[in-house]
């Protein structure tokens, strides 16, 4: 049951990838467009692989919805067959009539269409997708690396080299990232350990972006005491020197459950995100098609959801990736510090444990020291450079290519 | 008076509405105030007006002189300070839920900028399909789309299929300017404030837009408050109407284009109209501009005692002009009300001799 919802690769997940993959093969079949339904069954393999459900099933939505926009792209838009008509009459207007499955279709052919752009915006920014590739790339070896590297968790003493001081080892054919104190491989370490890590820091990054949002737009909207009471409380938050207080509830508080850390980074990165999303709010909510929408009486729901939102997407997701790098340099201050409870593998802990057995003196320990301290920096700079790419995607203006 | 070519052709009929019709909208004695600290700064002062159905009016001022604070109150996006607005011959206060929320549709708004009052995030067809669906004008999608066609054509963007599917930037800002005027009419509104509506857009296609806007006022029987400071813009829209003239918050003359036009009254209205440039040079060589006796605009936090606008007036009358408030009557040979008090007198202006 666990493997329908695992984050690691797994054969079950496989299969489910190949069953959601047989409907947009399906789709593609039907409509003629046999590359695009291969792309979308390979792709729905992948990500049921990778993550088993929670994968399979929207990459079922998005495959089929891209092959269908595919489909879409040269049929005749109501709309123009009016224009055709050019007249006023029952005939014309049938013409207009459109059946619930033609709509649906439509719809998600005009989504399909979104995302196409939005792959396509994602290659325009070059550094943004050199960060993409970066992402991919950690993600990909944290999900799909345990298949062909085996986790090395005993001590090998039978490693040791003759005459050597410690197990510690350089780079060599068979251990391309050396042995670790223990005579461990270090790339199996690297591979296996973002893991945690990387869960923690995105769990860290949505909380506090939720509730930075939440907050922000209700203060932003709402005003009055409500956003004295809120901006009061981010001054409380912002005014606590987070790192020292981390350390102090760090010893008092033992972190069993990584989820709770996260909650506490979220609980301590929100304000900065909810001031920045109430600058927007009140900035947007001033502008003139806001002011249409309250004139043509389109209610506080539409305003919020359709007129306000749509115009802070990138900004949010943006600020969201910034919480996501604090969270993570957050833990991993922590557990280099020997903080919270070690777990391996885990890249924070080889460095605390290097550095616990004399690495940083040792010739023999620098790539494995460096290994985790590069994987962390380089995923940092991914992020970064995503970011741009972001931008991109969501802003309608950079989106539709014109 | 030189007669401009754009000048429609005038029918004999006259333009006033007969006064025994109740008004659509009608502010009585409306003040407006906005507080900074302590001070409060009065934007708009004691205003009355009344909106004909069908009627053209149009709000010429400079800026900063409340023309578009009485627009946003006109359609409910600013409270009055104080004062009364009465839709229909009713209090607005008076109308709640259901009738409120009708009320609110039937009085729309075309803002200044077109660049800025349509979200940059939806195309078109989402644009003008959000209050339709909304407020359940149509009833199934096929409606949808023939409404839409229909506003797009009514505000003559043919063909409507390679409009619908452009987002704003898309769009020039004369198409703009017409996918909010498309907008303000999906509600069917009896009442549209066009605020500026041209000013932003490019010369050579104002009349256009000026033209389509008239063009539904005959069609769909709306009634049009068009604010501008561009006193020619008012001539050529309203000539079958009539012109209000403001000045730091208040109403200095009023009455109808014709009349104001062809004999202005007000020492501020003559200024503003001497200085509309003509196209023809020599006219312009011949004219004599009304000189004022100082360019500045006095602030909204400091404005002068009595007349507003006696230390501009070159027919400033010390002792009387700034003493006494004056009020909206007609003088003697003039037929459109004015607020100045030496000309309420006997009729004719002296110049000011220091």
């Amino acid at each position: 049951m666990a493997d329908l919802f695992s984050t690691t690769a797994s054969p079950t997940g496989f299969l489910i990838g190949c069953i959601c993959g047989l409907i947009p093969l399906i789709v593609g079949i039907h409509y003629r467009k046999f590359r695009a339904g291969i792309i979308g069954f390979i792709a729905c393999v992948l990500s049921g692989f990778a993550c088993g459900l929670l994968g399979g099933v929207p990459m079922i939505i998005i495959s089929s919805a891209v092959v269908i926009s595919y489909a879409y792209v040269n049929r005749e838009d109501p709309f123009a067959m009016y224009d055709y008509a050019q007249t006023n009459d029952a005939g014309a207007a049938a013409l207009l009539q459109e059946n619930s499955r033609e709509a649906f279709l439509r719809g998600l052919a005009h989504f399909g269409d979104r995302v196409r752009r939005s792959l396509k915006a994602l290659t325009r920014n070059k550094a943004g997708f050199i960060g993409f590739i970066g992402i991919m790339f950690f993600a990909l070896m944290t999900v799909f690396g345990p298949l062909f590297i085996e986790y090395d968790g005993r001590i090998h003493m039978e490693r040791r080299a003759e005459g050597a001081t410690s197990l510690f080892q350089g780079p060599s054919a068979e251990f391309p990232l050396g042995l670790d104190w223990q005579g461990r491989d270090v790339l199996s370490h690297v591979v296996y350990g973002g893991q945690s890590l990387i869960m923690i820091a995105l769990q860290a990054g949505l909380i506090a972006t939720l509730i930075g949002f939440v907050f922000g737009a209700a203060a932003g909207l709402l005003g009055g005491a409500v956003d004295q009471f809120l901006i009061a409380l981010s001054n409380f938050i912002l005014t606590i020197p987070q790192f020292p207080l981390l350390l102090v509830l760090a010893s008092l508080v033992s972190f069993e459950n990584p989820f709770y850390l996260a909650l506490l980074f979220a609980v301590l990165n929100w304000p900065s995100l909810m001031r920045a999303v109430r600058a927007q709010v009140l900035s947007l909510r001033e502008r003139d098609y806001v002011q249409a929408a309250v004139a043509l009486d389109l209610g506080l729901r539409h305003i919020i959801l359709n007129e306000v939102f749509p115009n802070m997407v990138s900004y949010v997701a943006v600020n969201a990736i910034f919480s996501l790098r604090s969270a993570m340099y957050a833990v991993v201050g922590l557990v280099v510090l020997g903080l919270v409870p070690l777990r391996e593998p885990d890249w924070g802990v080889m460095i605390f444990m290097g550095r616990q057995q004399g690495a940083l003196f040792n010739p023999n320990a620098s790539a494995m020291l460096l290994a985790p301290i590069i994987a962390i920096s380089l995923f940092q700079l991914s992020l970064v450079l995503f970011t741009r790419s972001m931008e991109e995607i969501f802003n309608p203006r950079l989106r539709s290519g014109v | 008076m030189a007669v401009s070519e754009v000048m429609p052709q005038t029918s004999p009929v006259s333009a006033m509405t007969p006064a025994e019709q109740t008004p659509i909208l009608e502010l009585r004695h409306l003040h407006r105030w906005f507080t900074k600290g302590r001070q409060r700064i009065p934007v708009i002062q004691d205003i009355n007006l009344s909106i004909q159905p069908n009627e053209i009016l149009c709000l010429v001022g400079e800026s900063g002189c409340g023309k578009t604070t009485t627009g946003k109150m006109m359609v409910g996006l600013l409270e009055a300070s104080q004062g009364e607005i009465l839709i229909e011959g009713r209090n607005r206060q008076s109308y709640k839920g259901k009738e409120k929320s009708l009320l609110r549709r039937e009085l729309q708004i075309i803002h200044q900028d077109p660049f800025a009052s349509l979200n940059p995030a939806h195309t078109v067809e989402q644009i003008l399909s959000f209050p339709l669906v909304k407020h359940k004008l149509v009833k199934n999608r096929a409606e949808l789309r023939k409404r839409i066609w229909d506003l797009l054509t009514l505000v003559e963007l043919t063909p409507a299929a390679d409009i619908v599917g452009k987002y704003p930037h898309q769009l020039s800002g004369g198409q703009r300017q017409r996918v909010s005027i498309a907008r303000t009419l999906s509600v069917q509104p009896r009442l549209i404030v066009a605020d500026e509506a041209v000013s932003m857009v490019d010369v050579s296609i104002r009349i256009g837009i000026l033209k389509t806007l008239l063009d539904l006022r005959s069609r769909l029987g709306l009634a049009i408050v068009f604010i501008t400071h561009d006193l020619a813009l008012a001539k050529y829209f309203a000539w079958e109407g009539r012109i209000a003239v403001m000045y730091l918050g208040r109403i200095v003359e009023i009455g109808s284009t014709r009349d104001i036009i062809a004999n202005p009254a007000h020492p501020y209205t003559r200024a503003l109209l001497s200085a509309v440039p003509e196209a023809d040079p020599l006219i312009t060589r011949r004219k004599k501009p009304l000189v004022l006796r100082s360019e500045d605009i006095p602030k909204l936090t400091d404005i002068p005692p009595g007349c507003a606008f006696h230390p501009r007036c070159p027919f400033f009358q010390p002792g009387q002009c700034d003493r006494e408030l004056p009020v909206l009557s007609p003088p003697p040979g003039f037929v459109q009300e004015v607020a100045c008090i030496p000309l309420q007198g006997d009729g004719t202006l002296t110049p000011y001799v220091e």
